[in-house]
């Protein structure tokens, strides 16, 4: 292998530059993702940096990604997510609740972040939860005039809920880095991660109190029932789609279900209810069959682009030049936690969290555990006999994956790599301008920076949970 | 011309078939998933074995196929997606711009570059008939071997694109093709 | 290193350098720089550490000249297409069990080891000195790849249930997660088998969509969490009795190695080997005496179930080698060689080990 240092690394922080330049042209992200891969493989191979060879692990890869078990919930719960739609009983609920709501300004964006959440506790694939939201929800939030910035920012902050909220790859990847118990992060990441839901809620309460006119209240003639009526109604309403959210949540907590088969056993259970409600015609089943094939293939595409990429970028040793930048961490746990902090969340910003998952944990994690070896160690030496080093480790190790995978949450929203951006790209009518997405997100994600803070400050948030649980009772 | 856009034509046809075809994966792949769950509950009661490895891995080989033969189809109508800061301003000559160097520059050859680097792999799978590790699990190469079908429509959506971009703007074709129908996927 | 800092400074350069002041195998002084895909995530630290020893050592030994980087599953390729991407030269080498390529040729079995086959000594004793080695690499070969053993992780732990196991009744129907000829055994005893992945196990086993999941031994196991899902942990694990993990080079690659480099790469594998069933052995001890502390059950599998699945998997075998030639000729010798070292070792090292056990 040729590869020395030097020129090769700039060549891999090169590729960004020109995977940005072409996604913005407009052309397939997907095949822009694939040809800048191809482009910078060649060049590196022109100026005899880079073996041919090692472009051969791409099918490998995309084998790897065809028997990833965990991605069937991508067409599981985007089915799931269009029968919804196309029955009609999805537009019913938010149409009712936003009644329900329909003096309160906001009320349909607060009833998206409450159905995000629940469906967040179903799968842990944010391309499922963004399109499903966003078939769902989407329509009924411009009908209803909501400015197209907050209804696709709101959507895709909901929509990324998934990964933070329990179950979740992103968590299982950091499990896998980190050396964590998954469990524990699992149990670790619901405080923090209904916190943000909360505060998703509040933030949309506060833009309907200031701006007015991005969330307003449902014009009378909108709100033909009130009273008891309107209460009869939205009950009625509210049934069916909380009845099967139950049902997949139930699947799931009854062991009937793998979390991924869940969303397989709630699309059954979702033709049945269209089916019950008079509301499944030939029509919309097609349909639903049609468009989950689209989205799958267009999703997993983004997938095969993007694993290309982090091949030739590896090949670059573009990991390297991440690395240069690590090089003189300064000391102590505060600097440390901010300055990892930082550069995750500006990395976000270009690449996506599993390559962040890979390149920064492995950089981070020697210098982390020392860190908190010493202070175990100072602590003993200070009388604490009690305390065992490596549970004292853990425990921060606990932390420490929590506080990333929320900080990974906002690369899924940070234009102009936000993956969660790719996927309502791809349901959002024409006239939402990506650029409508763009700004929408941006209080979004200061929220979320805001909820991190409030994570890394407490560190009891994350711990609380997973020390209540011992070994179970049988 | 006409004889790029007569292949062009052909090749539209040929994915739009065998993407009418695939997407009904869509039914036997949700329905096996809710299968093996339920399957598996009922295993113990029922008292003879409904889930096994084979359903398992049948799902996803199901999926598999859904997004690797459907890539064509889903080009062919403009289904993947775009990040249209810049995109949306341009008039329809800029776009057919966009398009018709992205699949020769970026799309045909990157499709054939898989194929490529695909070929050793898929013919030695097929040569020593790999089977999966697991009890009950299926065998490999069938599943491999379907990698080179979907690379070359793949590659021939781009090409068929290519010629329809540059067919408008020489003016041989009135409008955009997806522009014409008006469609979004 | 001091020594290599002194001569930059005085601006001599490595090369002249090594014929200078180097060791004899220095004369080579070829710089050469290999990526290893390995199967392991890094939680599997252990065993990601051996694939570490190698590059370390095989560094160390050469003064830095060849220089070998592991990288963990995914990151290259998906941990169990380490084979692929060796035998296709897209890396140089790899890190890997060769048991998950028997959907390839069912024989690699042998190489990492089988249901109620061989201990983690006697392993070695038939890699290295039972003709195993030399027929593993014939198998190997016709994978363009050339293979060495590099670590071995004792005998496993036998998976975590949340019922209790009494008899091969018990198995009957119940839904446990394993791979590989484990599971097939498994599977005749009426086991329902679903290989699920890594990070699906701990939440399917935990709201009991499964009812158990093997994965390594106490100390991987605990990192799993998996002790918070489920129980009890039985053990042995008979169907990885000690399983060895091989570092495999692709064989054009091998081929264009200088001797020395080579010599000192086999080395190294030596090391792992040794190594990592040392660093296992050392961690699982405290790790089970954790578990145990915490509240886990630590359960022997039934002689009966033992008896069942040992017949259970002699059937297999038979079964496999009527199929396959390749197949029959390596078992029919390792069988034989079992079956001779079985009794060294029950006249022997089982009376000591039997005695010592009950001592306190
Ligand atoms: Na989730
Ligand atoms: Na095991």
């Amino acid at each position: 292998m040729v590869l020395q240092g030097g020129g090769v690394e700039l060549l891999g922080g090169a590729m960004f530059l020109g995977a940005l330049v072409l996604i913005f042209t407009g052309y397939p992200v997907a095949f822009a993702l694939g040809g800048v891969a191809l482009i910078f493989g060649a060049v590196g191979i022109a100026i005899g940096e880079f073996d041919l060879r090692f472009v051969g692990s791409l099918p490998q890869r995309i084998f790897g990604i065809m028997s990833n078990y965990t991605l069937l919930a991508i067409p599981y719960f985007i089915f799931l997510g269009l029968i919804l739609e196309k029955s009609k009983l999805a537009e019913q609920l938010l149409d009712t609740v936003g009644q329900l709501f329909g003096p309160v300004r906001g009320g349909v964006a607060i009833a998206v972040v409450l159905v995000g959440t629940l469906l967040a506790a179903t799968t842990g694939v944010v391309a499922a939860t963004v399109v499903a939201m966003g078939l769902i929800s989407l329509p009924v939030m411009l009908k209803y005039g909501y400015s197209k910035p907050l209804a696709t920012g709101v959507i895709a902050a909901s929509g990324t809920l998934g990964q933070i909220i329990p179950p979740s790859i992103v968590l299982v990847v950091l499990g896998d880095q980190l050396g964590v118990s998954v469990g524990d992060l699992f149990l670790g990441a619901l405080i923090p991660g209904l916190m943000l839901s909360g505060a998703l809620v509040l933030l949309v309460a506060l833009v309907a109190l200031v701006r007015p006119k991005m969330a307003p209240a449902l014009p009378p003639e909108a709100r033909p029932y009130k009273g008891w009526e309107l209460w009869r109604r939205a009950l009625v309403a509210m049934v069916p789609p909380v009845l099967l959210i139950l049902f997949v949540l139930g699947s799931i907590f009854f062991g009937i279900a793998t979390p991924t088969e869940a969303g397989a056993v709630g699309s059954v259970a979702a033709l049945i209810m269209a089916a019950f409600y008079r509301r499944l015609s030939w029509k919309v089943f097609r349909d639903a069959v049609v468009e989950t094939a689209r989205f799958t293939s267009m999703v997993i595409f983004i997938l095969i682009g993007a694993t290309a990429f982090s091949l030739i970028f590896r090949g670059l040793e573009g990991d390297k030049l991440v690395k240069d930048v690590l090089v003189a961490l300064p000391g102590g746990e505060i600097g440390f936690i901010v300055f990892v902090m930082v550069l995750v969340f500006i990395l976000g910003f270009f690449i996506d969290f599993f390559e962040i998952a890979f390149i920064i944990v492995p950089l981070v994690l020697p210098a982390a555990e020392a860190i908190w070896r010493a202070q175990a160690e100072a602590l003993q030496m200070a009388g604490n006999y009690d305390l065992s080093t490596e549970a004292f480790v853990q425990g921060k190790l606990l932390w420490f994956g929590i506080i990333l995978a929320m900080n990974l949450q906002t690369s899924f929203l940070t234009p102009p790599f936000g993956f969660a951006l790719f996927y309502l790209r791809g349901v959002a009518p024409p006239e939402v301008k990506t650029t409508d997405m763009y700004r929408g997100v941006i209080p979004f994600i200061a929220v979320q920076v805001l909820v991190l803070i409030i994570t890394i400050a407490f560190p009891a948030l994350s711990s609380w949970l997973p020390s209540l649980r011992g070994t179970p009772g049988g | 011309m006409q004889f790029l856009l007569a292949i062009s034509r052909l090749i539209d046809t040929v994915n739009e078939w065998v993407g009418r075809v695939v997407l009904w994966l869509v039914v036997p792949m949700v329905a096996i998933g809710a299968y093996n769950a339920i399957g598996r509950s009922l295993d113990k009661s029922v008292g003879t074995r409904l889930a096994s490895n084979t359903y398992f891995e049948l799902q996803w080989y199901i999926f598999s196929l859904i997004f690797l033969l459907m890539v064509g189809y889903v080009l062919k109508h403009d289904g993947h997606i775009r990040v249209d800061v810049v995109y949306a301003r341009l008039d329809e000559r800029g776009r057919a711009w966009v398009n018709m160097l992205g699949s020769i520059l970026f799309l045909v050859p990157f499709a054939l570059v898989l194929f490529y680097v695909t070929l050793p792999l898929v013919s030695f799978s097929v040569q020593v008939r790999e089977m999966s590790l697991d009890a009950g699990g299926l065998p490999r190469w069938p599943l491999k071997l379907m990698l080179l079908p979907a690379f070359i429509l793949l590659a021939l959506q781009g090409l068929s694109e290519f010629v329809k971009n540059l067919a408008f703007l020489r003016g041989v074709l009135p409008r955009l093709p997806h522009e014409a129908k008006g469609e979004v996927a | 290193m001091k020594r290599r800092d002194f001569l930059k400074k005085a601006g001599i350069g490595a090369v002249a350098a090594s014929t200078v002041f180097g060791p004899v195998y220095a004369q080579t002084a070829q710089r050469i720089r290999w990526r290893m895909a390995t199967s392991w995530p890094r939680s599997l630290d252990t065993l990601f550490g051996a694939a570490e020893i190698v590059a370390k050592r095989v560094s160390e030994m050469t003064d830095g000249r060849f220089e070998i980087t592991p990288f963990p599953a995914g990151e290259i390729a998906p941990g169990l297409q380490v084979l692929d991407v060796v035998q296709a030269g897209n890396v140089e080498c790899g890190h890997t069990a060769n048991y998950y390529y028997v959907g390839k040729s069912p024989s690699l079995a042998f190489d990492t080891g089988v249901p109620f086959g061989l201990n983690p000594r006697q392993q070695n004793a038939w890699l290295y000195f039972g003709g195993g080695l030399q027929a593993m690499q014939r198998v190997m070969a016709d994978f363009n790849a050339i293979t060495f053993p590099a670590g071995n992780t004792g005998v496993q732990m036998g998976g975590w249930f949340r019922r209790e196991i009494k008899g091969p009744e018990d198995l009957k129907g119940l839904r446990f997660r394993i791979p590989g000829l484990g599971g097939q055994v498994m599977t005749r005893l009426g086991v329902t088998v679903q290989t699920l992945p890594g990070g699906e196990i701990f939440l399917a086993l935990d709201r009991g969509a499964i009812d158990g999941a093997e994965w390594v031994g106490p100390y991987d196991d605990e990192k799993l969490g998996l002790n918070k899902a489920a129980r009890f942990y039985y053990y042995p694990g008979w169907w990885e009795p000690g399983s060895t993990v091989s570092a495999i080079v692709n064989l054009e690659r091998w081929r264009s190695l200088p001797k020395e480099y080579q010599e000192i790469f086999k080395t190294a594998c030596r090391e792992a080997n040794e190594a990592t069933l040392a660093e296992y052995d050392a961690k699982n001890s405290p790790a089970l005496a954790r578990l145990q502390r915490a509240g886990t059950q630590i359960r022997p599998y039934p002689t009966t179930v033992l008896q069942a699945a040992n017949r259970e998997s002699t059937a297999l075998y038979e079964e496999i080698a009527a199929k396959d030639a390749t197949y029959r000729g390596i078992y029919t010798s390792w069988k034989t060689f079992r079956d001779e070292i079985r009794r060294w070792f029950a006249t022997n090292e089982f009376r000591y080990d039997d005695f010592v056990r009950n001592l306190r």
